[in-house]
């Protein structure tokens, strides 16, 4: 779960004296939204991002009136001028819960990823936290999603599991959630089945609750994530 | 009345998937039962299975797949690829009578024997992958037959519809860039029930894309939604493609007491989407319809939707 498996290290970069629309010619080749800018010798100096491109560009070049003259101050523009200098970075030793956390809070859509001496050594983006969140949900494998509402307290989990391995079924995944009512706690198992009839039948008799499949949520965070 | 075939075997009861499947062979006598018991045999030209020509299985499977199931067949394992997938050693024999039955039905249907035709066949198909079992199926019979319509009797538009409350991922996999195959699905929800493919944003790669539909129901829906959707996506993507056979993923699995899924749907929506499936052929495909069993595991409600089924086919 750290960042260094998650990161892409082929990190697509751009100098600091480049041009503004070499920038953005480089974000859309290669379908990214954020350069890193380093020196010579592959340190971080700055970030540069699709957002500041286009803060950068008057109304009129966006909307495709050619206008010779603003088109020659924007080309005049470096990416020096527009980029953010030491941007938030994070360790390739760094989880990727601390980058989610991270992601939360700073509110960007990428971090850079430095070695203890500053070098360049990947980028973690919202993309990539994703790509590893849908591992972790384990949906990329055919399953069945069965949710079941348990009291809060010690052992629950575990009579649950029993209940499904007995039935000969293999996990995709276990989520724990808070439920809306006091004391309890909302368990979605992501079952690797097709046949969840007989176990849904066992964890009744065996006195669950299913949740109602469209009262499924997984929790009440705030929207806090804006995606970039 | 039409002309309407009934491919019905009872070898199709060899596949024996072990002890509380819900994929049991009971399915194809509760079937059969609500077919005679509502007077409907008498009208049926009954057709019985017969083997599959490899090669036919060999334009959508991998010749090691196909190997790699019948070694674990013959070997005496219960389960293939998945825990799901039981198997015994009757199994490889049934699914090439299964894919064998069908090809044989769109025979006498393209020389005008029948009209259309109910393919009651197990094991089912719509989850198979090229090289992987899955979800109670091993070879896909929908798909074999689509590529057999083609090759064997020059059909440029095949139009499968598969209403099977699971979606249909090998089908869609299978065609996903092929834009002479169109795949239609409507099932319950993927993020609710297996295999977890076929969202709303899934319509096909490359030069198929546009070929694929899928029109995914949460939980909880029934008729109304069903009746929406498919005036929705289903019948404006075949004006558009009009194709000249259709292929039918029949499964029962979505009734409201069928306790594989959480979606509503009645005897009487599950008549309309067969009449409205009946109509789209009559209109594009000179009426050559066949349909061919996926699911439906409520076995006291089968004989009543397979009666309504054939009903519809027959037009009685």
């Amino acid at each position: 779960m750290f960042v260094s498996n998650s990161m892409v290290r082929k990190v697509i970069t751009i100098d600091k004296e480049a041009s503004l629309f070499e920038a953005q010619e480089r974000m859309s080749a290669n379908k990214i939204r954020h350069l890193p800018v380093v020196d010579s010798q592959n340190r971080l100096t700055g970030i540069v991002t699709d957002r500041d491109i286009r803060s950068a560009m008057p109304f009129s070049l966006l909307k495709g009136d050619d206008n010779g003259k603003e088109k020659a101050k924007i080309a005049a523009l470096k990416v020096k001028d527009i980029m953010t200098a030491n941007p938030i970075t994070i360790s390739p030793m760094y989880t990727i819960q601390d980058a989610l956390l991270m992601i939360q809070r700073e509110k960007v859509g990428a971090f850079p990823v430095v070695d203890s001496d500053g070098t360049l050594t990947g980028i973690l983006s919202v993309r990539d936290l994703l790509r590893a969140f849908v591992n972790v949900l384990g949906i990329n494998e055919p399953g069945t999603l069965v949710g079941i509402l348990v009291e809060e307290k010690v052992g629950q989990l575990k009579k649950i599991v029993d209940a499904i391995t007995e039935e000969n079924i293999s996990f995709g995944s276990i989520l724990v959630a808070r439920h809306w009512e006091a004391n309890t706690r909302a368990v979605f198992t992501y079952l690797l089945t097709n046949n969840v009839m007989r176990v849904k039948k066992k964890l009744k008799a065996l006195g669950y609750t299913l949740l109602d499949p469209m009262e499924w949520y997984l929790d009440q965070l705030p929207k806090a994530v804006e995606e970039q | 009345m039409r002309k309407t075939g009934y491919l019905h075997d009872m070898r199709y009861m060899l596949h024996d998937t072990g002890p509380y499947h819900p994929e049991m062979p009971e399915r194809l006598m509760a079937i059969y039962d609500g077919i005679k018991d509502g007077g409907l045999l008498e009208h049926l030209t009954l057709i019985s299975a017969s083997q599959a020509d490899l090669k036919w299985i060999e334009t959508i499977h991998d010749k090691g797949y196909i190997r790699r199931f019948e070694e674990i067949c013959l070997s005496g394992h219960l389960t293939f690829d998945d825990q799901d997938n039981g198997i015994c050693m009757e199994t490889y024999a049934t699914a090439f009578l299964a894919v064998g039955g069908i090809l044989d039905t769109i025979d006498m249907v393209m020389e005008g024997k029948i009209e259309n035709a109910f393919c009651a066949v197990r094991p089912p198909g719509h989850h198979a992958e090229t090289n992987r079992a899955m979800g109670f199926c091993y070879f896909n019979n929908v798909a074999i037959a689509a590529r057999y319509l083609q090759m064997r009797w020059g059909i440029k538009r095949v139009g499968i519809v598969d209403f099977d409350v699971h979606h249909g991922n090998g089908t869609q996999h299978i065609f996903e860039t092929d834009p002479t195959v169109f795949y239609y699905s409507i099932h319950q929800h993927p993020s609710f029930a297996y295999p977890g493919t076929g969202r709303e944003f899934e319509n096909g790669a490359l030069e198929g894309k546009g070929f694929t539909k899928n029109s995914p129901v949460l939980p909880g829906q029934g008729d109304d939604i069903y009746k929406m959707l498919i005036q929705k996506d289903l019948i404006p993507a075949f004006d558009h493609f009009e194709p000249e056979f259709v292929l039918v993923s029949t499964g029962f699995d979505a009734h409201e007491d069928d306790e594989m899924s959480d979606i509503n749907l009645s005897s009487g929506g599950f008549s309309w989407i067969m009449e409205t499936i009946m109509q789209l052929a009559d209109q594009y495909a000179r009426g050559r319809v066949i349909s061919v069993l996926e699911g439906g595991y409520c076995i006291p409600r089968l004989p009543e939707l397979a009666r309504n089924h054939v009903g519809i086919l027959l037009n009685t």
